[in-house]
């Protein structure tokens, strides 16, 4: 009954027919975005990192009824990773390799489309891929795989500025494949490259004309506090990448923002100490972008956890007083509750199989159990594997059930320790003939990593069920052990959490470590989808599946709803389609 | 520009050699002798032996074979081809022991081919062996043969589907979802099932190939011999 109430409080009444609010999203709309049900004005649809919807049109009652209402037939090879957003019924999504469309959410017919033309050979680790668009005014903004913020205006799909964060062919390679985040008049942007002896960053743009406002170095530079945390030069070339979205707190002014791996990635002998600010939560002033705490989930990390996750922001009662919060599902395996106010730590509890930490000290520092460090000649008993117990896809809490939907990697993989020297220059851009070589023979017939996560080898042969590659038999993955386990060895699951205790309450298993995000509703139902295509809709209080979808392709993206004329439907990318659901 | 780009990194074939251990031995064994992999010091290359053909099947993968992508970067892979091609070219071929054609006939009494394949002959329950020699070393073929469940590739395990009516049925994984599992039996029927109507799948043996311990040590060393002669289409 309790949750009954709520439903009654936090779900919104829809008349048929209604109309939702649409351009200009002003920045105040996004402030209030979940008073928008009906629209998905941001990448996780509200600042705090919920990924919730307050529609409940379908609900647990009907979900069973849900029928497939029309399909976007992307026609790409690459990885669909896009989270779209509505406006008033109309989508707009990307494609891989920084393709923009407005869709009519109702049928999806194409309105417009916007063509960005990356160079043949960009330094992307897994896929040309984008994850999706942020909006202010009439605005779109997108990150590009060769470093570039672009603005587009979401009527006519023309573009209005494009700005350059950096030059994307250096030090081995730089790319953006994260959905900006608008705050205030700025455009807040990540990057990728931890893979390469690169040196992170997180920027500020001015949404009006594309003029760079600040950056923060994810790595201290000299003179900074924290600078010692790497030995040597190595702090030069350290990686530390912002390559997903982030999250915003308006009432403290505080943006919070996941940071990748150290470079190398499975090897330490020559980046001795912390690493800061690598496999870390930022909570940085978006007015300057200075910082106010860091925490970091994995010291001197050799295993490629990097913390790259959508943080949660919650508020409740927990330990006597109401407190604020950030919940977060890491990468290495254990899921944390932290103060949002200062970083403060108050526990971390696993959530998958974990070999590397027996415990924790009271600053959230982990102990770690020796000989689960990569070796040259590879080790494959840690768990949890080189994609993590959970990785960028995103999670979802409901303000109904109290519960933060994980989408979990419960697997073991191989790691081996890389071979690099870690000097400047070392691992620097490939000779202009190699570069050449391989952008030759790759870049139009060979997608990279088109199976799952790094290094994921392509799908068999003229078998397109198979697409997902995971650890189906079939694949050339199953054979080889750096890749993935048997499926009786290696799983996914959604793991139902209750965030103050850290305690599952319920978890759903499935085949295949997953790649895709959820997404909750408050008609209490968990919407996501695996590896092998299955969409599922499951009860957010029990776990039971109510609802599936045979797609049988890769799902990379996390669903999203939103009402047209009055109705919900339900969309997320299965393959290199976006399916939109309905009653 | 392949061939320069690899002679570029010839002086990395030192640098190449550590990559191995880390990337390839798993599979190729420590000195490229080949195992689960290609024996490597033959200078064979069943992908292509150029630069690029060498640096593609490293870098990317071979797609429906069990070479996977390797997971290092260009410079890495660069250093790769040249230190495979500097064992290529040391290398000799391993000498069989026993005499393949008399192992061929070994073949054929020993009810090989009801499972396995040789040039599009025989059943589909266990891999095709068309090339098996070039693809593994004869430890490997060997223990293959006496010890089946030593290593077996994923999609050739043995499962059991139970089901709720009761009935068993033995054979390996084509594929799986979380709502249905597609098996092929041991009489080569296709067979899918929900999971709906599954008591249980089971894995209680690894290999569903017997272990042919049974065999002389002549009639293994033949077997063997004739197994590592399969190269498939030269």
């Amino acid at each position: 009954m309790k949750i009954a109430r709520m439903l009654a409080v936090l779900a919104v009444a829809i008349p048929l027919g209604a109309q939702t609010p649409g351009l200009p999203v002003s920045y105040e709309r996004l402030l209030k975005a979940d008073q928008e049900p009906g629209n998905w004005l941001m990448y996780s649809n509200t600042y705090n990192g919920w990924r919730f919807s307050r529609l409940n049109q379908i609900n647990t009652e009907n979900v069973k009824n849900l029928r497939v209402k029309w399909l976007f037939q992307g026609r790409h090879e690459q990885k669909f990773e896009t989270t779209p957003l509505v406006v008033n019924g109309i989508m707009y999504l990307t494609r891989p390799e920084n393709d923009v469309f407005a869709v009519d959410a109702e049928t999806g017919r194409v309105l417009w489309a916007y063509s960005y033309k990356n160079p043949e050979r960009t330094y992307n680790c897994c896929g040309r891929v984008n994850r999706g668009l942020a909006i202010l005014g009439n605005t779109l903004f997108m990150n590009t795989l060769d470093m570039h913020v672009v603005a587009i205006d979401a009527k006519s799909g023309r573009e209005i500025w494009k700005t350059k964060m950096g030059q994307y062919d250096e030090s081995g390679g730089y790319a953006a494949t994260g959905a900006p985040l608008v705050v205030k008049d700025k455009v807040i942007v990540g990057m990728a490259g931890g893979e390469h002896p690169i040196s992170g960053f997180l920027d500020a743009y001015d949404a009006a004309t594309g003029k760079r406002l600040w950056r923060f170095h994810t790595i201290p530079q000299p003179g900074e506090p924290n600078f010692g945390t790497w030995a040597g030069d190595s702090w030069k070339t350290g990686g530390v990448s912002t390559w997903n979205t982030g999250s915003y707190d308006p009432e403290s002014n505080t943006l919070f923002w996941g940071t990748s791996n150290p470079w190398p990635d499975y090897n330490k002998d020559f980046r001795a100490g912390d690493n800061l600010y690598s496999c870390s939560v930022l909570a940085l002033d978006p007015d300057t972008g200075k910082l106010k705490w860091y925490f970091q989930f994995t010291p001197s990390d050799t295993h490629d956890w990097d913390a790259t996750q959508i943080p949660i922001l919650l508020d409740a009662p927990y330990r006597d007083a109401n407190r604020h919060l950030v919940a977060w599902a890491a990468r290495n395996g254990f899921f944390y509750l932290l103060d949002r106010d200062n970083g403060g730590f108050y526990f971390a509890k696993s959530f998958v199989r974990q070999t590397w930490a027996k415990g924790f000290d009271d600053k959230g520092r982990p102990e770690v159990i020796p000989g689960n460090d990569p070796t040259p000649e590879g080790i494959d008993t840690v768990f949890p594997g080189v994609d993590g117990g959970a990785n960028w896809m995103a999670h979802s809490y409901s303000p109904l059930t109290k519960l933060l939907y994980i989408f979990a990697r419960d697997e073991r993989r191989r790691f081996s320790k890389n071979s690099v020297r870690h000097a400047p220059g070392d691992e620097g851009p490939p000779t202009e003939a190699g570069a050449a070589t391989a952008a030759a023979s790759t870049s139009s017939a060979r997608p990279d990593a088109a199976g799952g996560g790094r290094g994921g080898a392509p799908p068999a042969p003229g078998n397109g069920v198979f697409g997902a590659g995971g650890n189906l038999p079939g694949t050339n993955m199953g054979g080889n052990p750096r890749q993935r386990f048997a499926p009786e060895e290696s799983w996914g699951k959604v793991v139902a959490m209750d965030p103050l205790a850290g305690v599952p309450k319920w978890e759903y298993k499935v085949v295949t470590p997953p790649w895709g995000g959820l997404m909750a509703t408050a008609g209490n139902v968990v919407f996501g989808g695996t590896l092998e295509g299955m969409v599922f809709a499951l009860d957010a209080r029990t776990g039971e599946r109510l609802w599936y979808f045979s797609g049988n392709d890769r799902v990379y993206a996390a669903p999203i709803s939103y009402l047209v004329n009055g109705k919900q439907y339900i969309s997320l990318a299965v393959g290199d389609v976006i399916i939109t659901f309905g009653l | 520009m392949p061939y320069a780009a690899a002679q570029q990194h010839t002086a990395g074939a030192a640098d190449g050699a550590a990559l191995f251990q880390t990337y390839c031995a798993y599979c190729h064994g420590s000195h490229g002798e080949g195992g689960r992999g290609a024996d490597l010091t033959t200078g064979e290359y069943q992908h292509g032996s150029s630069d690029n053909d060498l640096f593609s099947t490293i870098r990317y993968g071979v797609r429906g074979t069990e070479m996977p992508a390797t997971g290092v970067n260009d410079d890495e892979a660069w250093k790769l081809v040249a230190f495979v091609k500097s064992i290529g070219s040391q290398g000799a071929k391993e000498v069989a022991p026993g005499d393949a054609g008399a192992g061929k006939q070994v073949y054929a009494r020993s009810g090989c081919a009801s499972c396995h394949s040789i040039d599009k002959q025989g059943g589909a329950i266990g891999p095709d062996l068309s090339d098996v020699g070039r693809r593994r070393n004869l430890k490997y073929i060997e223990e293959s043969i006496v010890k089946p469940d030593a290593d077996i590739p994923v999609q050739y395990r043995a499962i059991q589907v139970v089901t709720k009516s009761g009935q068993t049925i033995n054979g390996i994984r084509l594929n799986e979802d979380d709502i249905s599992i597609q098996v092929r039996d041991l009489d080569d029927n296709l067979r899918s099932f929900l999971k709906a109507d599954i008591r249980e799948i089971r894995h209680d043996k690894p290999s569903l190939m017997p272990s042919y311990t049974s065999l002389s040590r002549k009639d293994l060393d033949d077997l063997v011999s004739y197994l590592h002669s399969l190269r498939g289409a030269q």
